[in-house]
């Protein structure tokens, strides 16, 4: 370990020497997260494996007054476990126990680190399943999930994250274990603390158990696929679906951009010249979504849609969600670099707001494609960038920042599922009022009075202030972090 | 429109500005304001002596329902937390659409939100945390504060919506509220169950919730002679015939269950149904809500049953799927003790919660009976937040987070 600071050696013994990184060479993989323009590097990355590991840890890190910085598995897209001012990642990823599943009574109860498709696989042949699907899901923690509250495709009907908490375990920063309806009771008495801990993005405390709701997983589909010549006729069929009263499972669309990004990468037979493509799936009772379909197809038609396909064919369903699961692997083919913006609108917002995210590409010199989950009217405008070029980093920056508030003036917000970290917290201000932003920094101090963990991530600090918008010599990509 | 005057008389405001005005006021005065809404006035310890009693109601004059903005194409409504929900459910239904929420008529949106209230439509629409997308409050120093929107998803700042969902009113004055809204649906299908014993859903409920049976609302209750379960389906009229036709296969196959009757009507027929089931509740002087794992619902009305049997006879209501039971009646001071003390031990035994909404008159020479129980191991934090959010201690003061409550926990953290 090259590394000298004294909390080192006493963080090694906490979580024995296999659990600790401190060789700046390995620390290089931890000097971000899935938002590659925020980079720091931590004094140590510390793999806890329990409850009281993590006591402990945070302890001596207080002792050492060292930043407390928690990780899932670092899928996070707005910067949110990236550690400046020196901190320590503690990482929840071997904390891996599904430690009980309880079908009569339908929860789970698993340790912060479980990756979110993990209990999905545990629940296999139940029935059951645990429905918050990021995309990442794959790879993404559970606790992870929890800190943004995540979301995902299945969403528009099945809910985000907080929907399916039942209670946690948490430690503060000060070391205490604590606990928030646990137990497998479907609601308590007061306020709801798991719910204000879900999404709170590691600023609080850090998650250690989670118990997790499951629920039936739906049995029958259908599953529809249309293109479309213009994004304006494929946005307007997501709101009038919606208006008409039917819930969809999930809708999401990409545009022309990721239809060729796609097709070029994979050839699933989409027509490389249309301008949107839908992609839609209801469940529910078998012998009524033929019906249901009828409807669904009619409004598309209406809304000039072509190339209508539905289908109740798991194969075919499994391909077309292929589809949409590759979307992101196939930018990677097409671009050195890409960042991911989030933000929600009302659904009958979608047409206009993506209108104007097409015309702000234009205005920076950008290339932008678009897949996203538009039942939500969460989009995800993905920037085409290259990351050497300091230039475009700082376009990529200020288009972000433009759409952003036009999401607002629209009545949506900043982000619908990615977080704020440290990405999006020049733009609070414009998201919130100023009392509004006074009470969550005295929630925040509820918690956390010395501003010990995850600081100037989600609110700004008063201590640590961290600086995206101005260029860094030398650095593309860098953050200019200082003292207040 | 304001009248501040401080004493325990109800002062009606009918906007946020009035609200503001009146925090002013009592922060100066050190005055409580207190609102423990109309169906829920027994619920926590009592208000303190001296305090203003707050009743908020928009001006419906200019207001359609109470309603501020619907985004009828979005399934979305703002609206005023004083509207009552009877006014929202007649201005939502004018574009077919409707608040998946079982709530008493009479109550206010910003009551529903606060008490967290809920029945057995929950089972298919969630409870108000799943349906709350944002809300205007004021806060302890009379200032408008805004969180979460209009939108479906939003992760930006503190999910202090749902934080405030069952807050009971400790946390600031709710004014305005946006929550989702559903179509109203085109039939619903009401079946009755004979049950030979409240634990059936504890064994088959897991399952049946796999099928086409899996029910839009779900009940049960201890009817004279027999434990009766009421399931409501909810959709197209072909929907609800298939779920019917599984439910009887199920039926079928399960002993100790049998079918009573079935009903296809309307939603408001549904409404109107599930309003009545309710209705004891607001009438009982006595009343507790018992919060167990839903698969141990079953068994704790069984022994509350048995304790009625040679206690004294009780009404039982239960939400299977989500372990939630409401038990009282016209019991003796004597008599709510001891079933007090039932719901303690239940609870103790399932890691469950339970909260009185009625008591009868506390008996002088006898300890009084704790509103809430078994404390739970968030306490400290909660006390915390009180003091982050309303440090003067403004809002329905001691009501839940009290020092009379866990006097020993309230030491550890001041």
């Amino acid at each position: 370990m090259a590394s000298a600071h004294p909390a080192i050696a006493e963080l090694a013994t906490v979580v024995g020497p296999d659990n600790i990184l401190a060789d700046p060479d390995e620390l290089l993989v931890y000097e971000c997260d899935g938002f590659p323009i925020a980079k720091g590097q931590p004094t140590a990355v510390v793999f806890p494996t329990t409850t009281e590991q993590v006591s402990q840890v945070i302890r001596t890190l207080v002792k050492h007054d060292l930043q407390i910085v928690p990780r899932g598995s670092g899928t996070g897209l707005a910067g949110g476990a990236v550690v400046y001012d020196g901190g320590v990642l503690v990482t929840t990823s071997r904390m891996t126990q599904i430690e009980k599943i309880d079908l009569p009574n339908r929860y789970a109860v698993v340790q912060a680190g479980v990756r979110n498709f993990a209990l999905t696989e545990a629940l296999a042949g139940s029935g059951y399943h645990y429905s918050p699907d990021p995309s990442s899901q794959r790879a993404s923690t559970i606790g992870g999930n929890c800190s943004t509250n995540a979301g995902g495709i299945n969403t528009l009907k099945h809910g985000v994250t907080t929907n399916h908490i039942l209670g946690l375990e948490f430690v503060l920063p000060d070391g205490t274990i604590m606990h928030t309806r646990a137990g497998g009771v479907c609601d308590g008495v007061g306020p709801d603390l798991p719910a204000l801990l879900c999404g709170s993005e590691g600023t609080f405390a850090l998650i250690t158990r989670i118990w997790c709701r499951i629920v039936p997983q739906p049995a029958h589909f259908r599953t529809f696929y249309a293109v479309y010549d213009s994004t304006f006729d494929a946005c307007k069929t997501v709101t009038d679906v919606i208006a008409a009263g039917i819930l969809p499972t999930s809708m999401e669309m990409m545009d022309g951009g990721m239809i060729e990004a796609v097709e070029a990468a994979f050839h699933f037979g989409f027509p490389t010249t249309a301008q949107a493509l839908l992609l839609l799936e209801i469940d529910g009772i078998d012998q009524v979504l033929d019906q249901q379909m009828k409807e669904i197809v009619a409004i598309a038609e209406s809304n000039h849609a072509k190339d209508i396909m539905s289908c109740s064919d798991p194969k075919k369903r499994a391909e077309l969600w292929q589809a949409r699961k590759k979307a992101f692997g196939a930018v990677g083919r097409i671009s050195h670099s890409y960042c991911t913006q989030d933000a929600c609108v009302p659904r009958s917002k979608l047409p206009e707001v993506m209108a104007e995210v097409g015309k702000l590409g234009d205005k920076f010199g950008l290339r932008i494609t678009n897949v996203f989950h538009a039942g939500d009217g969460n989009i995800h405008p993905i920037m085409l960038f290259d990351e050497d070029d300091p230039q475009q980093v700082q376009n990529v920056l200020r288009l972000s920042e433009e759409v952003l508030e036009y999401c607002i003036e629209v009545g949506g917000t900043i982000t619908g599922e990615h977080g704020v970290g440290v990405e999006k917290l020049h733009l609070m201000d414009k998201m919130f009022n100023p009392q509004t932003l006074d009470t969550f920094d005295r929630i925040k101090r509820a918690f956390d009075p010395k501003r010990r963990i995850n600081d100037a991530k989600l609110i700004p600090s008063d201590k640590l202030h961290v600086e995206l918008l101005t260029p860094v010599t030398n650095q593309p990509g860098g953050a200019v972090v200082t003292q207040v | 429109m304001t009248d501040t005057t401080i004493d325990n008389t109800t002062n009606t405001i009918t906007n946020s500005d009035g609200l503001a005005e009146l925090v002013t006021q009592c922060a100066a005065s050190k005055t409580p304001i207190v609102d423990y809404g109309v169906a829920h006035t027994g619920l926590g310890f009592p208000p303190p002596d001296e305090h203003i009693q707050l009743a908020y109601r928009p001006d419906l004059n200019t207001t359609a329902g109470g309603v501020i903005e619907h985004y009828d194409r979005d399934m979305t409504v703002r609206a005023h937390a004083g509207a009552t929900m009877r006014e929202l459910r007649d201005a939502l239904k004018t574009t077919r659409q409707f608040l998946p929420i079982d709530a008493d008529d009479d109550l206010t949106l910003g009551e529903v939100v606060t008490h967290n209230v809920y029945g057995p439509m929950r089972v298919a629409y969630g409870s108000v945390r799943d349906l709350l997308l944002g809300l205007h409050y004021i806060d302890g120093q009379g200032r408008d504060i805004h969180v979460g929107g209009r939108t479906v998803k939003n992760v930006a700042g503190y999910d202090v919506t749902r934080f405030m969902v069952g807050s009971l009113g400790e946390f600031g004055l709710v004014h305005e509220a946006t929550i989702r809204t559903y179509a109203i649906p085109e039939q619903a299908t009401l079946i009755d169950l004979k049950l030979d014993d409240p634990g059936l859903f504890d064994r088959v409920l897991s399952q049946w919730m796999l099928t086409d049976a899996a029910p839009a609302a779900l009940s049960m209750s201890n009817e004279p002679e027999r434990w009766t379960a009421h399931l409501i389906y909810l959709g197209r009229s072909s929907a609800c015939a298939v779920q019917r036709r599984s439910l009887e296969t199920l039926i079928d196959q399960t002993e100790g269950v049998h079918l009573i009757g079935s009903t296809d009507g309307t939603f408001d027929r549904a409404q109107d149904e599930l309003s009545a089931r309710r209705v004891w509740r607001r009438g009982a002087t006595t009343l507790v809500k018992l919060m167990v794992p839903p698969a141990l619902t079953g068994a704790a009305c069984g022994e509350i049953q048995t304790w009625g049997e040679s206690n004294a006879p009780v009404t039982i209501e239960a939400m299977p799927a989500h372990g939630c039971i409401f038990t009282g009646g016209e019991l003796s001071p004597h008599g709510a003790r001891k079933l007090g003390d039932l719901a303690n031990h239940i609870c103790r035994a399932h890691f469950g919660q339970f909260a009185w909404h009625a008591r009868p008159p506390v008996i002088p020479e006898a300890p009084k009976i704790a509103p809430f129980g078994p404390l739970q191991p968030d306490w400290p934090m909660m006390w915390r937040l009180k003091k982050a959010m309303d440090p003067k201690r403004l809002f329905n003061p001691g009501r839940f987070i009290t020092t009379r409550s866990h006097p020993k926990e309230n030491d550890a953290n001041n």
